[in-house]
């Protein structure tokens, strides 16, 4: 998933949950308060209920931080699940018994969205939500028992609330929920769009790249066939080095595209194992770590040098040094001359062919400098 | 490569387990022309050949490599009792060459280098003077611009440079426009930089002071480069 797909994700995900903790936060402040206050006469017990409502709003703001920090809820899920059910129970308790059903009694269909918020990101969230629920259900309906309220008007207040607040307070958490997994599909979606995008764009830039190649080839080895085809004689030493400069392009072509740690390196190793089999006796010597470079400069760097390798006769030195500002590559050898190379530019490197040793030897010279 | 004239040839002990290496460095001693070498002790341990007739001799000749165990650790005390230490190795990439210079040995030889280069660093090392062996040169360029603080001039690079691909001293005059014996203390002076960084060593100390008594720095240069002149040349 890239970033942005994990931002929509994440923005769609946190814009629920900051919907859900407005949910309880408003239900907590504009209903329990406003139902605790009004009735504050008329409980059995008042402190108890006011520290229920403080209970509540305790594990609420607890819950609520854990939510949109997307941290571990503090002190475990379960017991704040247990302390809202206390707190249902609580508010219970300190009603006087012909209240049980009244407004007064505001904790057993409010506690449910305290369980909302408690087990949101939770994947087994319906589950536990169900079970809590049910558990309230469970200890209101003692309460109601023990309070004497099993009759039917009451039952029927009991049903009524009960199925109105687990259906908004379920339906709610649902609904978030649902939120979250459409993301998460249009995400996908995009993905797999996106996805075969990409294996389309690299198939196109496969073919390219063979046809290129096959030029590249073609190029390597057309002149020295034209010149076979003609009848020349491939015992004559100016052949037999054409065909030793086409064998080390091609040798060049095939190690450029290996999958190799230092690439320019495998390609000058590659070509001087070629002419070493030739007899030539190749003494390689490096310093430094080679930058990343692309493939132009590194067929830019290579190419007169490995030109100049494979004309050797008898011998070359072939050295390398490299910096992270500078690459230069080296071939100092018996070869004759060297055709002025048309081939491979790139900025930034230059390439110098000289006489050496009074013209007994070669000495060929590419340099890269970063720009 | 000296042109005083020597009071008697410098004398080598070699630690070196392959005989046919030990056979190969015999015979390019043999045939130096004018025996400026003379090998007084050699054996496969460091400890064989330095309690016996090596505990005198002018340089140690140290394979990198004993029966498959790493020789660097060794190098530090053997430079700190006064030897001077001459590594070779077959394994010539910039990170050995350096990390041996910086334990504190006189020079490295790579096993590639050819006979003159190797007789003449054994001599040099042994009249406390430079020498840098082409292998040693590419190693220098190439840890000089890993640096953020390059130590090296730009013509003492390309000096490096040109020696380190091969060309005779001659030929790297001709091509940067310049004296034979100016390219020689270009390459030179970039071993004596080297040498005033890093571990003090009695050898060392007797390199820089060599190097300013033959004016190729001066004593002002060491400054800048600290630690071993801070260390063993009170700033007179």
């Amino acid at each position: 998933m890239t970033a942005s797909e994990t931002s929509v994700r994440r923005n769609y995900s946190l814009g629920a949950r900051r919907a859900a903790v407005s949910i309880v936060a408003a239900w907590h402040l504009g209903f329990d308060l406003v139902g605790t206050v009004g009735t504050w006469e008329s409980y059995r017990l008042p402190w108890l209920a006011g520290l229920a409502w403080v209970l509540y709003a305790g594990i609420g703001v607890v819950a609520a931080v854990a939510l949109l920090t997307e941290r571990p809820l503090r002190f475990g899920v379960w017991p704040c699940a247990a302390g809202a059910l206390a707190a249902s129970a609580m508010v219970m308790a300190a009603c006087a018994p012909g209240d049980v059903v009244n407004a007064a009694n505001w904790g057993w269909g409010s506690v449910g969205w305290l369980a909302m918020v408690v087990f949101w990101p939770r994947p087994t969230w319906l589950r536990d939500l169900s079970v809590f629920l049910l558990a309230n259900v469970v200890v209101t309906l003692a309460g109601l028992a023990l309070a004497g309220a099993l009759d039917p008007r009451s039952l029927s207040k009991f049903l009524v609330v009960s199925v109105g607040a687990i259906t908004l307070q379920a339906g709610a958490s649902a609904g978030g929920h649902a939120l979250d997994l459409a993301a998460r599909w249009a995400v996908e979606n995009s993905n797999r769009t996106a996805g075969a995008e990409a294996a389309r764009k690299a198939a196109d830039q496969v073919h390219a790249d063979r046809l290129a190649r096959y030029a590249e080839v073609r190029s390597a080895v057309a002149p020295v066939l034209t010149l076979l085809a003609g009848g020349a004689d491939p015992a004559d030493p100016d052949v037999r080095h054409e065909s030793a400069v086409g064998a080390a392009r091609l040798r060049r072509l095939i190690a450029e595209t290996d999958d190799a740690p230092d690439p320019l390196l495998h390609t000058l190793r590659a070509c001087a194992f070629d002419v070493e089999r030739r007899g030539v006796v190749v003494l390689f010597l490096t310093a430094g770590t080679v930058p990343p470079l692309p493939l132009e400069v590194r067929r830019a760097l290579v190419e007169a040098p490995i030109e100049g390798m494979a004309r050797a006769r008898r011998q070359a030195r072939v050295t390398l040094v490299a910096t992270p500002r500078e690459v230069i590559v080296s071939v100092l050898t018996d070869a004759p001359s060297l055709p002025s190379a048309d081939g491979s530019r790139a900025a930034n490197v230059a390439t110098r062919v000289e006489a050496e040793n009074g013209g007994s030897q070669l000495w060929i010279e590419s340099r890269w400098t970063a720009p | 490569m000296d042109r005083e004239p020597l009071d008697r040839p410098v004398t080598l002990a070699v630690v070196e387990d392959t005989p046919v290496v030990l056979e190969g460095i015999r015979s390019w001693v043999a045939a130096d022309p004018g025996r400026r070498v003379e090998i007084v002790a050699s054996g496969n341990t460091v400890d064989s050949v330095l309690d016996g007739a090596g505990s005198h001799a002018d340089v140690l000749l140290l394979d990198l490599e004993l029966d498959g165990v790493n020789s660097l650790p060794r190098i530090p005390e053997l430079v700190a009792a006064g030897r001077r230490v001459v590594v070779y190795s077959v394994h010539e990439d910039d990170a050995t060459v350096m990390a041996v210079l910086r334990a504190g040995a006189a020079t490295f030889i790579a096993k590639t280098e050819t006979r003159e280069h190797c007789v003449d660093t054994i001599v040099a090392v042994g009249r406390d003077r430079p020498y840098v062996p082409p292998v040693m040169a590419g190693a220098l360029v190439a840890a000089d611009g890993q640096t953020s603080r390059p130590m090296l001039s730009a013509r003492e690079r390309e000096a490096l440079l040109l020696w380190f691909q091969g060309m005779n001293k001659q030929s790297v005059a001709l091509r940067m426009g310049i004296s034979e014996a100016t390219v020689k203390q270009y390459i030179e002076r970039a071993r004596v930089k080297y040498a005033s960084t890093g571990r003090a060593a009695p050898t060392k100390t007797t390199l820089l002071a060599r190097a300013i008594q033959d004016g190729l720095i001066t004593a002002d240069d060491i400054i800048e480069y600290q630690s071993l002149a801070a260390d063993h040349h009170p700033r007179d």
